[in-house]
């Protein structure tokens, strides 16, 4: 078997495992055999409903995420050719706030109220980023968009400030505490509803893998190799918009996978985004899912922030990885 | 821009930032003068105003230290609250100095208060020191649980010259609070899942005073093996522990008892709910004996 033939086996495995564990772990006293069974639709209601109502729909939906915030990460680095860029880095995270705590100030109803804000917030803040970076009719300038999205994301930042500590409602800060992230919101229905926002956009930023090995050499290059420079940035910037707008409606703000996942699939891996984007879908599915299930079992009855677990697992494995790279 | 939002979210609100700078540049100038606010700081725990002249002029910073001061007579001296104090009605005409946790020392000053009874929180203990440093005597008083309330009434009722009607209104509270203890239990409580939110999912352990309002009341805590007053837990833990009933702090069905991921909970799913709305369940006061008369009640009243 060739060597990426086998990489591609390992990460394959890696997602499948980190799949099986998030069915097959967990707080209640369910797990292995008794697990697969339940999931066939053998056992007592509770543990059915368990297994197929709550462990399944979480771990496709931590994976689903995880993977498309590592493939957003991956191309908004592309786009602005900086590699401290990450998923929320264009104003996403503070528009999702504001639109998250308006929504529980303002009273609004409804089971989806909150992640529905906060997914329209996201994309208010975006929208009004770009606008920023529009300069001569339709040119992006990504160097606006760096620090539109740095501001925008501050003021709205300021903004939910403003709102927690004049607001009499206690609850509003937990709301925050959703923001933070977690897959506590998982069903089947939350799983739709992000694919139907998710496939789409993954679809055409796989498409735009080779002119984004372009734009990643420079916009001056990258235009006298052919690529189309001006639509592909604006069409990048809105499909990683939509999708990490999807990520956020559905378990908030989850920080690190967007951001280490592209960097240790290219020291591994090479920079090349037609197999960049499926690896890194594949690994920061896998680390997201795998770290779900260790926050629900680590300390269980209690149950840890996921983002806290990606962190502790993924850092110094990615501390190894920079040494190695920079050697 | 992340870890802005995170900050947010993870800590209360500081009113008094700017007020604390300019203090910190003060007590750059005068070092003198924050040692003395260490030293009466130290000093806060048992402070006896001098001679007989009793407090007469006191801000409370907890609602549940407001109501101990009306609850002892001595609601005529409080002249400054915390915007979370409503109970009695007659409180909400008193000023109020906005947060109680994390309280702006300059606020509070202002109202020329002899006496701050305040809860003994971390974020308050700077602010406290800084009163100290004023002249203003402070007094700080736990109340998480119903057994910290009447240490606490008879130590205001002493700083006010309440003492008696303190021990009285106490002894009657000790009383009552002894027979509720000593009322049979039943044989099999129903599980009581006390959710204080639902996404993440945080419940109430047993290490809170609404731990013990449910077993008077005659349920079981579903988290009461929980040391904790309040835990994250996952959706999947809360189906597992299968609760008999879910008691919501709501006057309606919440929303979120319609996402799927909480119809795996049968007491969800069967809609088994125990409305209990009100101040007296939301913090522990004399008033708990009240909350678990109509707690009790609407818990016999779902069926078994």
């Amino acid at each position: 078997m060739s060597r990426g033939m086998s990489r591609w086996v390992i990460l394959g495995v890696a997602a499948l495992a980190a799949l099986a564990v998030g069915v097959m772990v967990g707080p209640a006293d369910v797990a292995g055999g008794a697990a697969l069974r339940a999931l066939l639709g053998r056992g007592d209601d509770v543990t059915i409903g368990i297994v197929r109502q709550l462990r399944a729909p979480r771990a496709l939906l931590a994976f689903g995420v995880g993977g498309s915030l590592a493939v957003t990460g991956a191309v908004l680095q592309a786009l602005v050719r900086n590699p401290l860029a990450d998923p929320y880095l264009l104003g996403l995270s503070g528009g999702a706030g504001l639109g998250a705590v308006l929504a529980i100030a303002l009273g609004l109803g409804g089971a989806w109220a909150v992640p529905a804000a906060a997914a329209i917030g996201a994309l208010l803040a975006v929208a009004l980023v770009y606008r920023l970076a529009v300069v001569a009719g339709a040119v992006l300038d990504t160097r606006v968009l760096l620090l539109g999205g740095v501001v925008v994301g501050a003021f709205c930042a300021a903004l939910v400030g403003a709102v927690l500590a004049l607001s009499p409602a206690d609850q509003l800060r937990n709301a925050l505490l959703w923001l933070l992230g977690g897959f506590d919101g998982a069903s089947w229905q939350a799983l739709g509803v992000f694919a139907a926002y998710a496939v789409l956009p993954l679809a055409i930023l796989y498409r735009a893998s080779r002119a984004l090995d372009l734009l990643s050499l420079g916009e001056e290059p990258a235009r006298f190799l052919g690529a189309d420079v001006e639509p592909l940035k604006r069409t990048v910037y809105l499909a990683a918009s939509v999708l990490t707008a999807a990520a956020v409606a559905v378990s908030g703000i989850i920080g690190f996978v967007g951001l280490v996942v592209p960097h240790a699939i290219r020291i591994l891996w090479g920079h090349s985004h037609r197999s960049l984007l499926p690896a890194a879908f594949l690994l920061g599915g896998a680390l997201l899912a795998g770290a779900d299930a260790v926050a629900r079992v680590a300390f269980a009855p209690l149950s840890l922030p996921v983002g806290v677990v990606t962190a502790v697992v993924g850092v110094p494995v990615f501390a190894v990885l920079l040494r190695k790279w920079a050697s | 821009m992340r870890s802005a939002a995170k900050r947010a979210a993870g800590l209360p609100a500081e009113p008094s930032g700017e007020f604390t700078r300019r203090l910190d540049r003060a007590a750059v100038l005068l070092p003198l003068l924050v040692l003395g606010a260490v030293l009466a700081g130290a000093c806060t725990a048992d402070p006896r105003p001098s001679g007989p002249a009793a407090a007469r002029r006191i801000v409370s910073l907890a609602p549940s230290l407001t109501e101990l001061l009306f609850a002892i007579g001595a609601g005529d001296r409080v002249v400054g609250r915390t915007r979370w104090c409503d109970y009695p009605p007659a409180a909400l005409a008193i000023p109020s100095v906005g947060e109680g946790i994390g309280f702006d020392p300059e606020a509070v000053a202002a109202l020329a208060p002899n006496l701050v009874a305040l809860y003994p929180a971390a974020s308050n203990r700077a602010a406290a020191g800084r009163l100290a440093a004023l002249g203003i005597p402070t007094v700080e008083l736990r109340t998480d649980s119903l057994d910290q309330l009447p240490p606490a009434a008879r130590t205001l009722g002493r700083l006010t010259g309440h003492a008696r009607e303190a021990d009285s209104v106490t002894r009657d509270f000790e009383s009552l609070l002894d027979s509720a203890r000593a009322a049979p239990r039943p044989a099999a409580p129903p599980s009581v899942l006390i959710l204080a939110w639902d996404n993440p999912p945080i419940v109430i352990g047993g290490g809170s005073f609404q731990s013990e309002l449910v077993a008077l009341a005659g349920g079981a805590n579903a988290f009461g093996d929980l040391p904790q007053p309040s835990a994250p837990v996952s959706v999947e833990t809360i189906a597992a522990r299968d609760p008999d009933i879910v008691l919501v702090s709501d006057s309606t069905v919440p929303d979120w008892t319609r996402r799927p991921e909480w119809r795996v909970v049968r007491a969800v799913r069967q809609r088994r709910f125990v409305f209990i709305h009100g101040s007296d369940f939301a913090r522990p006061t004399f008033r708990a004996l009240d909350a678990v008369r109509r707690l009790r009640a609407a818990l016999e009243a779902v069926p078994r």
